[in-house]
């Protein structure tokens, strides 16, 4: 068996438990011609943290980029198939993808603070999207939330980019927090860090899957078996044509994925087989 | 599969359609696209207001007699209308400044980019720009009274107090920082691995920078020296202040000559009747000088183009 | 191995001085170099030694004058080149900014009329100043009816430098990295409050050293204007838009062609004005790039 630890949630509800903020059906991308990833189906359950893992190129990245519609930003890319959002249509006609980020926050996988304070880097979310009420307690809630108050309370207004990396990207997910989304989406948040800043967002993961859906790309098996409930195994492969498409392999529980998989290749790729 | 889960019905307040309408945006997207328009407007202006009074000049005049007449003189009595005086002093003032300036210019490239180390290219790259941060008219002020009376007490032959040689040469100068730069530019584009696998065959740096990196960098060069061709056909005050205002069909460089350029600012600058033949003919000539630096810039930006295709 | 231990092939490796082309080919290009530096000290210091007599308060308290010139000044041309040059950023500044942002930010690529403005632009930048004379004569002096004005001036040189605001703009906005306007559109906020209240604050040190280096190309810039009146003889200072101008490049280029030595002097004196006015710009430009370098 994987030499990994899994500490997975307190009590693992099982599929047909799951109360789903995303329903995926039969979801394929591309960009352009070229299939990025084809027919995923999956649920992301209602605050929970699900990780969607797999080698580099397997289009997890891509699949997270679709629940807040980022993608529409590359020229070309489109989604086939559906995604819902509470039964609601995510690519529908009616929806604005602006009103789509509003409800649904990203962290990056390079903390990218703006160049500004770390006050008016928090308080830009609620200001954009027309928030009243009073800055600086959104402002310290936020940064509370994201265990990053103690630290920098002193400094509000100093330069973001004075932080350290690990303060930045809390301050990402702060920044995130500010605008009261319902999930918070995170590409591979600590591929830029340390261990002991890894260590601090993935215990800030755990705090916030009380109040929030969050749903994490990650190339560290270790990380998703240590924070998620669920996990997705994403992989590459090359159809029939010689096209190289993402696939989703298998989607369960993280205990059951990292103890007892269904798929070969999950357990190929978690036992470091792969490849 | 999710159906009973369903917590929420679009169309709620919890949906995800625009919440309120966002006018702005669109309209401030064709606010900045009107403004980016107007370069194509400023185009369209350059045309139109070259074409008409042109085609009234060639109305009048005949197009065999303006391209192969070799007297100029619109504003005697009588008057000639053969431009290729202004076109040769054109040729001629432009000529001498590329054999100053690509040489220098390029010599300067292949030294700043090949050898020359960060501190050094430190120092010289700014002062090429100030170089190209000079006004013309102190070029050709410096033409005038310091160029040209060197000449005379230093060339074997005899030459006028206003005459092509210096104008050129002084041109030369100016272009100087156009070749360099531009060139510069291309030659830090070659990648690093081919130089390495010259130095690795046992080349000199010598070798290296001629034989490999500049004709590499070779389309790159060649639209470097195209656009400063053009900077030279186009460039007005040195060549009116120095060159003088006679148009001579001469190869004699110690002799006063009149560029297309230098005309149109001659008789621009004058009182001439709207709508009069002499008038038209000042848009005649600009008509021939919008062509051909229109062209050369044409040429220039489609080899910069391709060179980086290829590098980049 | 045993070979590169020994001295004799460290010896038989060393170099056997490099050849004698070689030292005359660097030689050469420092030569090349060398030269431009000595055109330009020469240039610049025989413009001051020439000028330095005449560069005395006379200069911008006095107004032109033909005849003599020793009571002669520049002060017309002076607040000439303030107006003319303050009424051109005005125009060209926004214009050039808005069409870079539209370039950079909304325009796709894939699109013809992107590609049309794109390439047109390029040309822009080429065509020759003395043809923008032509359609300032043309079209805003006649056309638009605007006349030999201060108005007309402007337009015509803020058209000569749009295309170097446009492409400096583009730039300073290229360099500000796209994870800025990722984290902003992922907060919800719109394309154009991503831009407004990122992008452009982070870009405009790069935009403010392009703009100044595009005013002080137009504050030297002579040959258009001498189409567009600025050659007349002018004896006072502009009042407003539409007032008549002369500014300080035809100025100068008038007392060129007068043959007395006097009124050469004069020149020079007045050169030195405009080149330091030319070097306090670029000083502010220099100083804002290194000031505000990239922070990321």
């Amino acid at each position: 068996m994987p030499n990994v630890t899994v500490r997975g949630p307190e009590a693992p509800r099982t599929i047909e438990s799951l109360d789903p903020v995303f329903t995926v059906k039969n979801l394929s991308v591309f960009y352009g011609d070229y299939e990025a990833v084809r027919g995923v189906d999956m649920l992301i359950g209602n605050r929970e943290i699900t990780a969607m893992i797999g080698p580099s190129g397997c289009g997890k990245s891509t699949v997270l980029r679709c629940f807040n519609r980022m993608n529409d930003l590359i020229p070309g890319a489109r989604p086939a198939g559906t995604i819902q959002y509470h039964g609601e249509d995510l690519y529908g006609d009616h929806v604005d993808p602006i009103e789509v980020r509003r409800r649904i926050g990203m962290v990056f996988q390079k903390p990218n603070p703006f160049p500004k304070s770390i006050y008016d880097n928090i308080a830009y979310g609620p200001k954009v999207n027309g928030v009243k009420g009073k800055m600086d307690d959104i402002v310290e809630e936020a940064l509370t939330k994201a265990a990053l108050w103690d630290e920098v309370k002193g400094k509000l207004k100093q330069n973001a980019l004075s932080l350290s990396g690990g303060q930045q990207q809390r301050l990402c997910i702060a920044r995130a927090i500010a605008v009261k989304p319902e999930v918070i989406l995170m590409d591979e948040p600590c591929s830029a860090l340390d261990p002991i800043a890894t260590t601090k967002i993935e215990d800030l993961m755990q705090e916030l899957a009380h109040d929030y859906t969050i749903v994490i790309v990650t190339h560290n098996m270790q990380q998703a078996a240590r924070v998620s409930h669920r996990t997705a195994f994403f992989t590459a492969e090359v159809d029939d044509a010689g096209v190289r498409h993402g696939r989703l392999v298998e989607f369960d529980e993280t205990s059951r994925i990292f103890t007892n998989p269904s798929d070969k290749r999950t357990e190929d790729y978690i036992t470091g087989r792969f490849g | 599969m999710a159906a009973p889960h369903n917590a929420t019905v679009p169309g709620t307040p919890q949906s995800l359609a625009r919440s309120r309408p966002r006018y702005g945006e669109q309209a401030i997207k064709a606010v900045l696209m009107v403004a980016a328009l107007l370069s194509v407007a400023t185009t369209i202006g350059i045309v139109v207001s070259l074409l008409e009074p042109t085609i009234s000049f060639f109305g009048e005049i005949s197009a065999v007699e303006f391209f192969t007449s070799t007297s100029w003189g619109p504003l005697f009595e009588p008057p000639h209308y053969g431009v290729l005086p202004l076109v040769s002093a054109t040729l001629i003032t432009t000529g001498i400044a590329i054999v100053v300036a690509v040489p220098l210019g390029l010599g300067a490239a292949i030294y700043l980019s090949e050898y020359a180390k960060p501190k050094v290219r430190k120092v010289f790259k700014p002062m090429l720009e100030v170089l190209a941060g000079i006004p013309t008219v102190v070029f050709g002020f410096f033409a005038l009274t310091f160029v040209t009376p060197l000449l005379r007490s230093i060339m074997p032959f005899e030459i006028e107090i206003f005459n092509a040689l210096c104008a050129g040469l002084v041109v030369g100068f100016m272009i100087i920082p156009i070749v360099a730069s531009l060139s510069e530019d291309a030659m830090a584009a070659v990648p690093n691995g081919l130089r390495e696998g010259s130095y690795a065959l046992g080349a000199s740096k010598m070798t290296t920078s001629l034989r490999v990196v500049l004709p590499a960098a070779f389309s790159g060069i060649v639209a470097a020296v195209i656009l400063a061709i053009s900077r030279g056909v186009g460039e007005t005050m040195i060549v009116f202040i120095a060159g003088g205002g006679q148009p001579n069909f001469t190869l004699d460089v110690g002799k006063a000559m009149q560029t297309m350029a230098a005309f149109i600012a001659q008789a621009g600058s004058g009182d001439v009747p709207v709508g009069t033949t002499e008038y038209n003919t000042i848009f005649a000539v600009g008509s021939l000088l919008f062509v051909m630096t229109f062209a050369m810039n044409f040429v220039s930006v489609r080899l910069v183009r391709r060179f980086r295709e290829v590098y980049e | 191995m045993a070979v590169l231990s020994t001295p004799r092939s460290a010896v038989q490796l060393a170099s056997k001085g490099t050849p004698v082309r070689e030292h005359l080919f660097r030689t050469l290009l420092i030569a090349s170099l060398v030269v431009a530096f000595i055109f330009m000290v020469a240039l610049l210091s025989y413009v001051f030694v020439e000028g330095w007599p005449r560069l005395d308060s006379r200069l911008w308290e006095n107004m032109p004058s033909i005849r003599n010139p020793d009571i002669a000044g520049a002060q017309s041309a002076i607040t000439g080149t303030l107006w003319v040059i303050s009424l051109t950023g005005l125009f060209t500044l926004p214009t050039g900014i808005a069409a870079a942002i539209y370039l950079e930010e909304y325009a796709d690529k894939t699109r013809w009329y992107n590609r049309v403005i794109e390439l047109n632009i390029q040309n822009l930048a080429g065509i020759p100043s003395i043809v923008y004379g032509i359609l300032g004569l043309g079209i805003i002096a006649r056309t638009l009816g605007l006349g030999f004005s201060v108005i007309t001036a402007s337009l015509t040189l803020g058209l000569l430098v749009l295309p170097i605001v446009i492409i400096a703009s583009r730039e300073a906005l290229r360099a500000v990295p796209p994870s800025i306007r990722e984290g902003s559109l992922a907060l919800g906020a719109t394309q154009w409050q991503t831009i407004s209240r990122q992008v452009l604050p982070a870009s405009i040190p790069g935009i403010a050293t392009g703009s100044i280096l595009a005013l002080s190309r137009a504050i030297g810039e002579a040959a258009p204007l001498l189409m567009l009146g600025a050659v007349s003889f002018i004896r006072f200072n502009p009042d407003g838009i539409f007032a008549s101008y002369t500014v300080l490049p035809i100025q100068i280029f008038n007392w060129i062609s007068q043959s007395r030595e006097g009124f050469h002097v004069l020149a020079a004196a007045a050169i030195v004005v405009l080149l330091v006015i030319l070097l306090l710009m670029n000083s502010v430009a220099i100083w804002l790039r290194n000031r505000y370098q990239k922070r990321w």
